[in-house]
């Protein structure tokens, strides 16, 4: 099982990298962006990708 | 047990009466992909979790999820305190209101009422988390359709800041996912 981890991934198994501590927004910045992390921070565009 | 705070979890404005966007808001107070399913299916899964990670951060969203849906009757019951009969009249809030009055009721914008078949607990742990990484998908989606309707700058604030913790809790499930699957394949070997 781990010798096909080393090479990739594998087929049929879905997979999300974990978040490693960085930096944050201050406190009160956070509150109003919805997160504490800037690398999960992705604000909806308006107008952008709509069908 | 939970310990209860006197306060949102985000301070929620609303600029405009506006009794049509208030329906269009319960959509995530009592649809399929609202706040009400969200902590509901979280708050359920949590018992038979292998690994105390998981059955943590089902706990903590789902308690997150409880704290948005009060935000969202908040928003919806802002939007229409103070509208007159003759300004509900002929907008789509005017069916809720026969029924309801100005009180949110959980049901969906098309009036559909709440329905535990909106979630599932399977036993399954990755199953499950798959399951709540979808919801959380497409209650980000919802938020963005909801987001393009609203005309009102206080809804949509607030909107924002919810579709933002679908995103973050995405994230958490997604890892859980990864904690899970590590645990499945430890499991042989003891």
């Amino acid at each position: 099982m781990n010798k096909k981890r080393c090479i990739g991934y594998e087929l049929a198994t879905a997979y999300i990298p974990f978040q490693h501590y960085t930096v944050s927004f201050p406190p009160m910045e956070a509150l109003r962006k919805g997160t504490l992390f800037p690398e999960l921070y992705k604000p909806y565009q308006l107008g952008k990708g709509i069908r | 047990m939970w310990v209860y705070e006197k306060k949102l979890e985000y301070p929620v404005r609303v600029d405009t009466c506006n009794p049509a966007l208030a329906q269009m808001i319960l959509e995530q107070f009592g649809g399929a992909d609202g706040e009400l399913a969200a902590a509901l299916r979280y708050l359920t899964q949590r018992y038979y979790m292998p690994i105390g990670e998981a059955k943590a951060i089902l706990t903590d969203i789902g308690t997150e999820e409880l704290a948005h849906w009060e935000m969202i009757a908040t928003l919806a019951w802002k939007l229409v305190k103070d509208a007159p009969v003759t300004k509900i009249k002929g907008t789509p809030f005017e069916a809720h209101f026969a029924d309801h009055g100005r009180n949110p009721f959980p049901h969906n914008a098309a009036g559909n009422p709440f329905s535990a078949t909106y979630f599932n607990a399977k036993s399954d742990p990755i199953a499950d988390m798959h399951e709540n990484m979808a919801a959380e998908e497409k209650a980000r989606a919802t938020y963005e359709h909801l987001i393009q309707l609203s005309d009102d700058p206080g809804v949509t604030d607030t909107l924002r800041f919810l579709r933002q913790r679908e995103v973050v809790h995405f994230q958490r499930f997604g890892e859980t996912l990864e904690l899970l699957k590590e645990h499945k394949e430890r499991k042989p070997f003891y």
